[in-house]
């Protein structure tokens, strides 16, 4: 079989030697130990001598040329059983592993003893598509950016995590677009939509027959708006029974102190949300006015601090715009929102003149954190504020 | 003409004797040998006198240095092994380091310790001890990774008026080659920036600065960029380079020859952590010997040390984090 | 190898016997008053940290103090302070780095015995046994490679340093070396509580010398003139360029290791016999024996030396302590690789 010559480690600063001279040439047969070629260190002349007994094959090294330590220098055509006694025959010895094999047991047999602390699994939020290094925290936190926003960032990372890398392309691709800025009022709003929306939203809803309160509020100077009607049914509701609008915080439910109802205005750019604050304690005629006081300042922008806030529940009318049905979200404080559309002309079966009667009809819709409440309790309150706007004068 | 790593210490002592007549060399075969390395080669008789041969007597060895250190005199204390250092452990950290602070008196020695793994050298023949001497106070701790810086490292410390571990890795003695002497150099004090990169920086030292650009040239293969920045001196650490480099990468890997408790790779790690966190995309990584004595055959020993396969290996990991 | 230029130092004196054994004596009182000073303060809880004295020393300690001449090297320890007034510490900076002072000679940065003034020849001792000898060495080699001959370093260690491999290594290099080196073994035969039958197997310390290839002289510690005549005889064959001299003094010690220490392990034989004679009571009768000094002289001194000492701790006490947020907190000399606050 085929021995290598190869360089030997002269001494412990030796790197390399020169070939100076071969002492045989291929084709001779050469003993073990036999010195077969000459070289120069830097300190002394040495030589390299035969592996084993055999014919030199060939020599691949070259004279006054400068070989490293370990280097292959040529070849030597050994018998097998010169190379079995020198034991040159083994396989090569294991190259340094990459990678570790465990043992199964330690050196005296015993079994290791697992460790009680390391390779515990690493907690959810702090690998994978979630995860946010540091470095990205605080790149969002210096451009004002929040989770929410990386919604349309793919993740190139571990378990698709967004990678810094991942981030900065995304921002750089956006400065491509054409870019307005977002006013104050529209950054709060996203920012209480996206909290609001962490929790789990179901809506529910009802058409209600708004014939009676149109016609009691024609009776009233000024008028209340169909809305309004709505929203102190909402609050007569909640003050026979308020846990619908209580507020769930871990295991706890905190019931609403007073039943304090918001109703959004249109401002600019976003929703205002201003407070009547006790609206289960006043009747439709007071209501009405200290709507009007609230909708003036909230046009003007001049809403005090004490008129906004604290409110337990919202509602909101889109029939204004023209809208049948909605789902809207509840602002993030609060458990419900109550909705209300367009009053449209609809058929109605009136069974004693036994045909299709019009009525006006528009639809109530109760958006609600599904964590408080289920669909059961949201559609009681919606029956009973439908129940009572069928009674106006009684509000 | 190239010379060695070796030969440039050489070239520094001969350099360091002819330019200030305070110094001397002292240490064991030192003289008319040369040294066991022959970093003193032919320097006895070049300047008469001036390189002493010294008893085995580490200790006494460093005594007397900080003496003639007290006297005005810039010796140059050559241990044979850095292993063998640790006999006179007691007088380096607390005889030379503590002087200074303790009295005003400065105490300008230069302690050469051939350090690191060759293989076949064993437990005692191998050690890394700049952490060691990184933890005790007054002590300026250096780990050249170039020919160049060798040189004139070496002269700098010589010149410097505290006590200077010189830590010269005995695989790039005669491995090493440069084609001339530098006529400039970065200060001590400052890393460099041996290798650009982009995609992830790893820090290192001495002879591991070679094998991490091995690693980072056959990561570039794959369309990884690596930085490299070589600390030259432990202590002081330079800090600001790191952190400027963690802050173009997002991410780090130390890399140390050194045993795995503490040490540098432990406090690099723990100063990025603190002052960098913001920039930090992964958490930041340690490559080191394994935690057991340096061993003797080939095989283990090329196992217990990172290697450039295994510093890109660690790169790999944290690259696909 | 040695040239033996003797340099006459212009600040040299001539002495008499008589002025050489007055001038010890004045610092063997004054050592013992303000060790005794020391050990009230101590117990008053005035100092800080521990107390060590010298008492029973003082007689060997002042004689190699006394002994050596300016310019020369000295590195005491643990028991010497008559010898360090001998070689011209003065009072306030013993008061100063006890009582932590910020005028003192180790700002409050090392206290008690460990202080000196390196540029002044003092050496301020670590704390390891051993380990000054060497460096004594080295200034000695670094005169030499000067070309600056005629001074002697002296070295005080105890019977239990010399267990150390500090010692063995330093008093081996001052062999090899030739040096002008004093090595004095102030054998008490205690090392805090380790009785010198546990410390070493030879008969005496002074056998070690052949070991070492150094001459020895053996000497009575509690006899100070004893003292004197060997000191002297030491320091001028080092001075001559004779090597090393190994110096032997056998006593007893008079205290216990630190303040803090009740040394009731001392055998009360060598309490009894003349080993444990006080050195001070011995040269006080000698020097009145003599008539070298008189009972009023005596009485003199001793209310000097305590209006010395009174005084000194007045003003030390009064001196301000060191002040941490003044501090510069740096170790090294070269203040742009000063690592600062990394923690």
């Amino acid at each position: 079989m085929r021995v290598s010559i190869i360089m030997p480690q002269f001494g412990e600063s030796i790197a390399e030697a020169n070939i100076i001279s071969f002492l045989v040439k291929p084709g001779d047969n050469v003993s073990a130990d036999q010195d077969i070629i000459e070289v120069e260190t830097n300190k002394a002349t040495m030589t390299v001598t035969s592996p084993c007994a055999g014919r030199i094959e060939t020599f691949t090294a070259q004279l006054n040329e400068s070989y490293a330590v370990d280097a292959v220098l040529g070849y030597i055509e050994a018998t097998q059983e010169e190379a079995t006694r020198l034991g040159l025959d083994t396989a090569a010895p294991s190259k340094t592993p990459d990678t570790e094999r465990t043992a199964k047991a330690g050196p005296n047999g015993r079994t290791r003893v697992q460790p009680t602390v390391r390779g515990l699994p690493v907690p959810a939020n702090a690998a994978g598509a979630s995860y946010l290094s540091p470095r990205l925290k605080a790149r969002m936190t210096e451009l004002g950016l929040s989770a929410a926003d990386l919604a349309g960032v793919a993740g190139s990372g571990a378990a698709g995590r967004v990678t810094i890398e991942d981030f900065e392309k995304f921002i750089t691709a956006l400065e491509k677009h054409k870019m307005s800025g977002a006013s104050s009022m529209r950054v709060a709003v996203a920012d209480a939509m996206r909290r609001s929306w962490t929790r789990p939203l179901a809506t529910v809803g009802l058409p209600v027959q708004l014939d009676a309160v149109l016609a009691h509020r024609k009776t009233l100077a000024p008028k209340p708006g169909p809305a309004l009607y709505a929203l102190r049914a909402l609050a007569m509701a909640l003050s026979e029974n308020s846990a619908p609008a209580g507020r769930l915080v871990g295991n706890k439910i905190f019931h609403p102190g007073s039943i304090d109802v918001g109703f959004a205005v249109e401002a600019e750019d976003g929703v205002l949300v201003p407070v009547i604050r006790h609206a289960d304690q006043k009747g439709l005629r007071d209501l009405t006015e200290r709507y009007n006081e609230l909708v003036e300042l909230a046009r003007q922008r001049k809403l005090p601090a004490d008129a906004t806030g604290g409110s337990i529940a919202t509602v909101t009318n889109f029939g204004t715009f023209g809208l049948a049905w909605a789902t809207p979200i509840p602002l993030p404080e609060q458990t419900l929102v109550l909705g209300m559309g367009a009053g449209l002309p609809a058929p109605h079966w009136n069974e004693q003149k036994g045909q299709f009667v019009p009525v006006i009809e528009a639809c109530l819709t109760l958006s609600f954190d599904h964590r408080v409440l289920d669909g059961g309790a949201a559609g009681r309150l919606l029956q009973r504020i439908a129940s009572l706007m069928q009674q106006p004068e009684r509000l | 003409m190239s010379l060695t790593y070796l030969e440039a210490i050489r070239e520094a002592q001969a350099r360091a004797l002819r330019d200030d007549p305070r110094v001397f060399i002292y240490g064991q075969d030192v003289g008319a040998f040369g040294g066991a390395f022959k970093a003193t080669k032919n320097l006895a008789v070049e300047f008469p006198g001036r390189v002493l041969d010294s008893p085995i007597s580490e200790d006494a060895m460093v005594g007397m240095a900080v003496g003639a250190a007290i006297e005005g005199m810039r010796p140059i204390i050559e241990m044979q092994f850095a292993d063998f250092s640790l006999v006179g452990f007691n007088q380096i950290v607390n005889q030379a380091g503590t002087m200074y602070w303790r009295t005003n008196v400065p105490c300008p020695i230069t302690v050469r310790l051939p350090f690191g793994g060759v293989s076949g050298s064993g437990p005692f023949h191998s050690q890394c001890l700049e952490g060691l001497y990184a933890y005790y106070p007054g002590l300026i701790v250096l780990t050249p990774a170039t020919v160049e810086d060798a040189y004139s490292m070496l002269l700098e410390a010589v010149a410097l008026d505290d006590p200077v571990i010189f830590c010269e890795h005995r695989f790039l003695y005669y491995h090493l080659k440069a084609e001339k002497l530098p006529d400039e150099a970065l200060p001590i004090g400052k890393a460099r920036i041996a290798r650009e990169g982009r995609d992830l920086t790893i820090v290192t030292y001495s002879a591991m600065v070679h094998e991490a650009i091995e690693a980072a040239n056959e990561l570039s293969s794959e369309g990884w960029e690596i930085e490299v920045v070589d600390l030259r001196s432990v202590k002081p650490l330079d800090t600001d380079t790191i952190v400027a480099s963690v802050a173009r990468t997002g991410k780090l890997l130390c890399v140390g020859e050194a045993w795995p408790w503490g040490g540098v790779t432990a406090e690099i790690v723990s100063r990025v952590a603190a002052e960098g966190f913001g920039l930090l995309d992964a958490p930041p990584q340690r490559l080191n010997a394994k935690d057991t004595p340096v061993p003797y055959h080939p095989n283990l020993w090329a196992a217990h040390r990172p290697t450039a396969r295994s510093v890109a290996a660690a790169a790999r990991n944290l690259l696909r984090q | 190898m040695l040239q033996t230029a003797l340099e006459t130092k212009p600040s040299q004196e001539t002495k008499s016997v008589r002025d050489i054994h007055l001038s010890a004596f004045r610092f063997m009182l004054l050592a013992r008053l303000l060790d005794d000073k020391l050990a009230a303060l101590y117990r008053t809880g005035k100092i800080h940290g521990g107390v060590y004295l010298g008492r029973g020393q003082e007689g060997l300690s002042a004689a190699v103090g006394v002994s050596l001449q300016k310019g020369d090297v000295f590195a005491p320890l643990i028991r010497d302070a008559a010898g360090r007034l001998a070689f011209g510490e003065t009072v306030l900076d013993s008061l100063r780095t006890f009582l932590g002072s910020a005028h003192g000679p180790m700002r409050g940065r090392d206290g008690n015995v460990h202080r000196g003034n390196p540029s002044e020849g003092l050496l301020p001792m670590i704390s390891h046994l051993g380990a000054m000898i060497s460096v004594v060495n080295g200034i000695l080699l670094a005169r030499r490679l000067q070309k600056k001959l005629g001074t002697v370093g002296a070295a005080c260690i105890g019977d239990g340093a010399t267990s150390t491999g500090s010692f063995h290594e330093a008093i081996n290099q001052a062999a090899v070396e030739k040096l002008p080196l004093v090595l004095v073994i102030a054998d008490n035969q205690y090392a805090y509580s380790t009785p010198t039958s546990r410390q070493f197997a030879c008969d005496s310390l002074a056998d070690r010398a052949i070991g070492y290839g150094v001459a020895v002289q053996t000497v009575d510690g509690t006899d100070f003139s004893a003292c004197l005549k060997v000191l002297g005889e030491a320091v001028s064959r080092a001075r001559r360029g004779s090597g090393p001299q190994l110096v032997v003094a056998n006593f007893l010690r008079l205290c216990g290791h630190g303040e803090h220490d009740v040394p009731d392990y001392v055998d009360p034989e060598l309490k009894n016999s003349p080993l444990g004679r006080d050195c001070l009571e011995v040269a006080q009768e000698f020097l009145l024996k003599k008539r070298w000094l008189d009972d009023s002289q005596l009485a003199a001194m001793k209310e000097e030396f305590h209006h010395e000492i009174e005084t000194a701790v007045a003003r030390v006490q009064r001196e301000p302590a060191p002040d941490p947020f003044i501090e510069e907190w740096c170790a090294v000399a070269s203040e742009h690789l000063n690592e600062g606050n990394i923690a």
